[in-house]
């Protein structure tokens, strides 16, 4: 700590370089934090999710309709300890930019299917007993200002109602937590029937079915069993556990932890060159001050250490700096995104890249600082 | 001299020769030496004579081709850079021509820097800057920067750096070489009383003969020999 303020004033010999260095550094860790953040975060929703909870689509394509009457059949299927038809929908509320991710479910078998969602069994009464009735997540309530007894006139995109709009009139009985719960965590949950009787096509059908398994370790064998159970029927189907659907999902987007590896990669590459040109010039300039401070009696080690400490310092402040920017945002990201990002592994990681960063730059110009004659450069030889 | 006394600092048979290019140049020439303890010494001579080369071997800034030297009872031409290094810190303090502060320190931050390679507290390490800075006068300048402060006090800055480690010997280069003649002798003045007051060994070089009236006695270089000084009277 004694040695501090002869870091910090080496930093800061010239002010205007220093603060340029420190901005386009910090600016390099926002992007990190930014672009991990989100990998992180994408790769902790996948993660999260339940390792007993199968979907089952048709096996032909996610987008193709299943009857609903192979629910009931899943449900027969050894291992099986509740299934539930689901038709998203994705709808919008006054402004099309006002996105409502809803979800018709049974709703009695909604609890039983995402096992860590907590809502009261008052409120799932409610949503039986109101065929027009929503139950919405806090988020969303918040979000929109929505309270219990609005009538909120939902616009779906992709299901049309029988009386020829696309408008959906909804009831809201409850606000659930959320908390815990990983499938409908974010959404509004709609009564299954209200909105398959009330559709103008496709009645009785269903796009997938949440099926929930007594024991993880036999999720595999189930998913196979539900899908011989209808092979070779008219409706063949697909069954994978949530966690293979969102890794699959996420591969369509494209190989994103390659992406911003790559991106981070080449950003930081491209600064090991910035900041060691800065260290390596600071020492350049700094050469009869290096050469006094041998003369008073640091060692060629210690002068080193001095060099290497403040290209560590410059590099962990500037790392605060645009972490910290990045973890401002990490808020918004979950408002906008819906995912954690996990800010702790994301700081670690940030603050080690930092570190190696120092080394990397900092390393030339401290041998050089090192290896300085002390009679030579006193002579400015 | 006291010739009964044991030499603080004691050089045999000193040869020191560089190499520039293919040419060896040999700049000291088989060159004995004895300083006593509190001694104030001027080492005179003109340009290129040796006598910065003299005061580098002295001060164990540099080492000798051939010979040795020996200083306060070490013999430091047999000392590796760390441990010159670590000797340097306890033993020598230095005063430059052109001051070399540190630019971005204050004042009593540049005369901590000796302090830093020593075990002492915070709280001892700044009892002992606001002597030596009491010392040379500049309590009240403790505050500033090298460029706010004139010469003279940079240079009174830089002597309360090398006396605040409490040093057996000071090497002196030229300290007034780049000083008007009243600040000159303000500091010859101040080196003078840590001799006489302290009793400070002060190796001083300098080409100013009136600079060199301030020390007890006046050595003389000549194309890195000693030479016979002349009459001068002594201090």
């Amino acid at each position: 700590m004694k040695f501090l303020p002869l870091i910090w004033a080496g930093i800061w010999r010239k002010p205007g370089r220093a603060i340029l260095t420190l901005l386009s550094v910090a600016n390099a860790f926002l992007l990190f934090g930014i672009l991990q953040g989100f990998a992180s975060g994408l790769n902790h929703a996948v993660g999260e999710t339940h390792a007993d909870v199968l979907l089952t689509f048709s096996r032909v394509s996610q987008v193709e309709p299943l009857p609903v009457s192979q629910v009931a059949q899943i449900r027969t299927v050894p291992g099986v300890r509740a299934a539930t038809p689901v038709v998203p929908i994705i709808a919008s509320y006054r402004a099309p930019t006002q996105i409502v991710p809803a979800e018709a479910v049974d709703p009695k078998a909604i609890l039983a299917v995402d096992p860590g969602l907590t809502i009261p069994q008052t409120m799932i009464d409610a949503l039986s007993s109101t065929r027009t009735g929503a139950l919405v997540s806090k988020r969303l309530a918040t979000r929109y200002g929505w309270k219990v007894g609005d009538r909120v006139p939902l616009r779906a995109l992709q299901i049309q109602n029988s009386n020829g709009t696309p408008t959906w009139p909804v009831d809201i009985v409850g606000v659930f937590d959320g908390k815990g719960g990983t499938l409908f965590a974010n959404a509004m949950l709609l009564n299954f029937d209200y909105v398959d009787q009330g559709r103008a096509t496709g009645a009785g059908t269903t796009n997938v079915i949440f099926v929930r398994v007594d024991d993880p370790n036999h999720a595999t064998r189930v998913a196979q069993a539900i899908d011989r159970l209808f092979a070779n029927s008219a409706h063949e189907t697909k069954t994978s556990t949530v966690r293979e659907v969102a890794q699959d999902q996420i591969k369509q987007l494209g190989d994103i932890g390659f992406v911003i590896n790559a991106i981070v990669g080449a950003v930081f590459f491209a600064l090991l060159f910035s900041v060691g040109a800065l260290m390596m010039q600071s020492v350049r300039e700094r050469t009869p001050e290096l050469a006094v401070l041998k003369t008073l009696g640091f060692t060629d080690r210690a002068v080193m250490g001095l060099v290497m400490a403040e290209s560590l310092t410059f590099c962990l402040v500037s790392a605060a700096v645009g972490l910290g920017l990045a973890a401002l945002l990490f808020p918004v990201a979950r408002q906008t995104i819906g995912f954690d990002v996990q800010a702790g592994p994301l700081m670690l990681a940030g603050f080690g890249l930092a570190v190696v960063l120092a080394l990397i730059s900092g390393g030339p110009p401290a041998i050089r600082a090192m290896r300085l004659e002390v009679v030579d450069a006193l002579a400015g030889r | 001299m006291n010739e009964a006394a044991e030499p603080l600092i004691r050089l045999r048979g000193v040869i020191k020769r560089y190499r520039r290019g293919r040419q060896t140049l040999e700049v000291l020439h088989n060159l004995d030496l004895d300083v006593a303890a509190g001694e104030f010494l001027a080492l005179m001579g003109p340009s290129g004579s040796g006598k910065t080369t003299l005061l580098n071997l002295i001060g164990g800034l540099d080492q000798p081709t051939e010979g040795e030297v020996e200083v306060a009872g070490e013999e430091i031409d047999r000392l590796s850079g760390g441990q010159l290094a670590r000797w340097r810190s306890r033993h020598v303090g230095f005063v430059f021509q052109f001051y070399n502060l540190m630019p971005t320190l204050t004042a009593e931050r540049n005369v901590e820097l000796p302090l830093l390679l020593t075990p002492l507290s915070g709280a001892e390490r700044k009892r002992n800057v606001e002597a030596a800075l009491a010392l040379v006068g500049l309590t009240d300048w403790r505050k500033h920067r090298p460029n706010e402060l004139s010469g003279g006090q940079q240079q009174r800055v830089a002597i309360a750096r090398a006396i605040v480690a409490d040093p057996t010997l000071l090497v002196c280069d030229e300290p007034t070489g780049d000083l008007d003649r009243e600040t000159a002798e303000e500091v010859l003045g101040l080196l003078q009383q840590l001799n006489r007051a302290q009793g400070k060994t002060i190796v001083m070089v300098t080409h100013d003969p009136k600079a060199a009236s301030f020390a007890s006695r006046i050595v003389n270089l000549d194309k890195g020999a000693l030479v016979p000084a002349p009459a001068m009277g002594v201090v």
